[in-house]
């Protein structure tokens, strides 16, 4: 009788060739990792975000994801590193990232989504009313420009004016010929022809849908060349319901795709949709007000809570008797706008 | 200058309009092509490559005498492919040495390099005239080359060759022996002379040379002389040299309209090897490729496509053209293309051990050509920041990884962003003594806890595109908690709020 041990070796030799080590779990990796930029944050995280996985910031607007994104690239392009902002909602800001820190000439924008219309300046045209230009000549006669200096002139070009009129009604009747009138063609072939220049007006979710696979898209070749030590899928300004439907399988792509390269990718998102393919998933509350100004928007607080990380390290083999102090799993910070100076 | 040290090489193409046309056509060289000059009902071989002569087809058949040959391609002349193979080749013979000069005739091409000196570059003239027809083969055109110390002796010897020595080098007073064998057509006689020499009898160059010089020359004239000296190989020649310039241009006509982009790209595989190795003879990349597709009904079409980095890679500018001409393809079909590149230095980069990990140039650039094809050119890059206080106050350059030292951070606090909305949702806001109170967004209605402003900006008052608005900083807070910080503006010219982004 062999034992499970051996059951499991020769399973494993038997799959070798189609997949290694088939039934061994893969040895347990602490990551490097990248600190944020926010101490209270750091500190929560064990250090940074983990490079060469997936990291992924649920919360809702205005929670505060957008800003602990851009510090953590600014500490990300400091070191001379390149890195990407894949924009699904089209919401980047420039200034804000360049006040964040961020070095905007090592930062890559790809803009999904983008509506043509929006490009365009709305300009104030001025015009005066009618009222301030000559009126119109009015046009008399039967064809426009009539009426000339004697009577018979009053006909001149009459018959064309008639044969216009009539259009391809006009008949010249011919002596004993029966009159047959030209059935007219019906029209509903004409009818249904859509040009193509026309402006197909699409439906609000099919847009949704399409700035997401742009998004997806254009990731899935960024992860690929490699190189870009960060790239930040932006899904912050998608619902959930748009988001959730994105295939899980994705998810998994990327994340053996950030092991190969290398490179910290960050979620933004509304719905925790990466699941277990994310080494790293923080919740952030809505910000609280600070009521510190009266005349100036000065900041708002933001808080974050751990909801899963994978493999933290422990500060040693030896597993204690009692139960260890366990860590704080939510912290909060206070993020201030841009124009207010450190007091 | 001293007489005794002079070398000269002469390269000689024969059936140079075949030869230029099949160039860049590999497809064809197992077949009997023939190159057609003239208006329609008179056409004549005016050139044929071998397999065509094999069969039995000869100079100066007409259309007619063709037609009755089985599996022959028939091809037009084309001046301007000649003339533009013409410059490829004496940019290459250029290499060799800054002086040569063109001696080309109609239908032929000859050039003669003069080689004084190069002896330890280029080894003895055997390992030259070697290193001369290889570089040629290398553009697609096979040569003769011949060295002399006399220009003209070393060109009549190149055009008599036979087919089967691509090479011959003359020694110092072997002029005379190896030229007389040959035909007198070698030497470029009017009509006249050769009527009379055929008249005599006088068939070859050596029978020439061994006439009586003054009394051929009081039969024939002060001409006579002239030919004398060149049939005893003794011709005085005082070289012209010319100036080439280096251009990096290939251009092919295609037989019949194509719209298709996939068998445009094979073509253009043969014409980006042709300038890749140009390119590289003089220690060059590619630094940007412009093509010109002229159509059908008279336009044409231009794109111009350059990398971050300089690269001879022709895979590389294979994919970035051929993503290029997908996202912008002609509007109707092609009928001929050109190919301009510029060269560039090649690309050296320095990497260090613990430089940071950045992408790498090549793949990079066709990765954001994929990216561009899919999310639109205008849309990928860098963002710089314009000196405006507008709202959208930023433009896109093409991104390039920077090489500059980046600046040291900083220790800041923790910075609130914007995340801004396009386009600016509108919203109807209640306002209570000039400031907002109440608003109503995302069919939610929010009590205003904090308001801080109003920010007046504006601008371009000069022009028509005026334009003006106050901005808000907004706490909110909905009936059922949900939170809400924006930033609101009203816009004075339309007199409209609207929410410009989120604080996130």
């Amino acid at each position: 009788m062999p034992t499970t041990s051996t059951i499991r070796v020769q399973v494993e030799a038997a799959l070798a060739h189609k997949f290694p080590s088939a039934l061994t779990p893969p040895a347990r990796m602490v990551r490097p990792v990248v600190p944020t930029g926010i101490e209270s944050l750091d500190a929560l995280v064990a250090g940074g975000f983990p490079v060469g996985a997936v990291t992924e910031l649920v919360g809702e607007e205005c929670s505060g994801r957008t800003s602990v994104a851009l510090s953590f690239l600014s500490k990300i392009t400091a070191a001379g590193k390149v890195c990407a902002w894949i924009d699904g909602s089209n919401s980047f800001h420039p200034a804000s990232a360049a006040a964040a820190g961020v070095d905007l000439k090592r930062l890559l924008w790809v803009r999904c989504g983008v509506q043509e219309h929006t490009a365009i300046q709305e300009t104030k045209r001025f015009a005066l009313p009618d009222a301030c230009f000559a009126a119109k000549a009015i046009t008399k006669g039967l064809h426009g420009g009539g009426h000339g200096t004697h009577p018979r002139t009053e006909t001149k070009g009459l018959p064309a004016a008639l044969g216009r009129f009539l259009g391809s009604e006009a008949i010249v009747p011919r002596c004993a010929e029966p009159i047959a009138k030209p059935r007219p063609t019906p029209p509903h072939y004409e009818s249904t022809l859509v040009s193509a220049s026309a402006p197909v007006r699409k439906p609000k979710r099919a847009k949704a849908y399409d700035a997401i696979e742009q998004a997806l898209r254009s990731t899935d070749l960024l992860i690929q060349t490699g190189g870009f030590s960060a790239i930040v899928l932006d899904l912050g300004g998608v619902a959930p319901e748009f988001a959730a439907r994105v295939e899980l399988s994705t998810w998994h792509r990327y994340r053996v795709a950030a092991e190969q390269t290398q490179s910290s990718i960050l979620l933004l998102s509304q719905y925790a949709c990466a699941k277990s393919s994310s080494e790293l998933q923080l919740r952030l509350s809505p910000m609280e007000n600070t009521h510190e100004e009266r005349t100036v928007f000065a900041g708002l607080r933001a808080r974050a809570e751990v909801l899963r990380q994978r493999y933290t390290e422990r500060p040693a083999n030896v597993i204690p008797l009692r139960k260890p102090p366990q860590h704080a799993q939510d912290g909060c910070w206070k993020q201030s706008t841009s124009w207010v100076g450190t007091r | 200058m001293s007489s005794t040290a002079e070398l000269y090489a002469c390269v000689y193409v024969r059936e140079f309009p075949a030869q230029a046309l099949l160039r860049l056509r590999p497809e064809l060289h197992d077949k009997q092509c023939v190159v057609l000059e003239g208006e329609a009902p008179s056409q004549a071989i005016c050139s044929l490559n071998t397999r065509a002569r094999l069969v039995g087809l000869r100079r100066g058949m007409t259309k007619v005498e063709v037609d009755t040959f089985e599996g022959v391609t028939i091809l037009q002349r084309s001046l301007r492919t000649e003339n533009s193979v013409r410059m490829i080749l004496l940019e290459c013979a250029g290499s060799f040495s800054p002086r040569i000069e063109d001696r080309s005739i109609d239908g032929l091409f000859i050039c003669v390099i003069d080689a004084m000196g190069t002896e330890s570059l280029f080894g003895p003239p055997v390992e030259l005239a070697k290193r001369i027809r290889q570089s040629i083969r290398a553009m697609g055109i096979v040569a003769a080359v011949t060295v002399s110390a006399n220009l003209q002796t070393a060109v009549c010897v190149a055009r008599g060759l036979t087919g089967n020595v691509p090479l011959k080098v003359i020694h110092r007073g072997e002029e005379a022996k190896l030229l007389s064998p040959l035909l007198l057509s070698v030497l470029d006689l009017t009509v006249a002379q050769a009527e009379i020499f055929q008249a005599w009898g006088i068939r070859t160059v050596g029978a020439l040379a061994a006439l009586p010089e003054r009394a051929l020359i009081s039969r024939l004239g002060q001409d006579a002389k002239r030919l004398l000296l060149l049939a005893r190989g003794e011709s005085p020649h005082l070289l012209q040299p010319i100036d080439v310039p280096f251009v990096l241009e290939e251009q092919a006509e295609l037989d019949f309209p194509l719209d298709d982009l996939e068998s445009l790209l094979f073509g253009l595989s043969a014409m980006l090897e042709q300038l890749i190795l140009r390119a590289k003879s003089r220690v060059f990349a590619l630094a940007a490729v412009t093509i010109t597709l002229h159509l059908d009904g008279g336009g044409s079409h231009e794109r111009t496509v350059s990398p971050r980095v300089p690269t001879n890679d022709k895979a590389l500018w294979l994919k970035l053209l051929h993503l290029d001409l997908e996202s912008h393809p002609p509007p109707a079909s092609i009928l001929a293309v050109h190919l301009h590149a510029e060269p560039g230095a090649t690309s050296k980069v320095q990497l260090g051990l613990f430089a940071p990990q950045l992408p790498e140039p090549g793949r990079l650039d066709v990765t954001l050509a994929r990216i561009a094809a899919i999310v639109g050119d205008s849309h990928v890059g860098r963002a710089v920041l314009d000196d405006t206080r507008r709202r959208d106050d930023f433009h896109l350059e093409p991104f390039s990884i920077p090489t500059s030292v980046p600046e040291p951070a900083i220790e800041e606090a923790a910075r609130l962003s914007l995340r801004v909305l396009r386009p600016e949702e509108h919203v109807s806001v209640e306002t209570r003594h000039g400031r907002p109170f109440e608003m109503y967004f995302r069919s939610r209605r929010y009590a205003l806890e904090q308001v801080y402003g109003p920010w007046l900006s504006g601008g371009d008052w000069w022009n028509e595109s005026i334009w003006g608005d106050e901005q808000w900083d907004i706490v909110g807070r909905a009936r059922d908690s949900a939170f809400l910080a924006c930033r609101l503006t009203r816009d004075f010219i339309q007199n409209r709020w609207s929410v410009a982004g989120l604080y996130d």
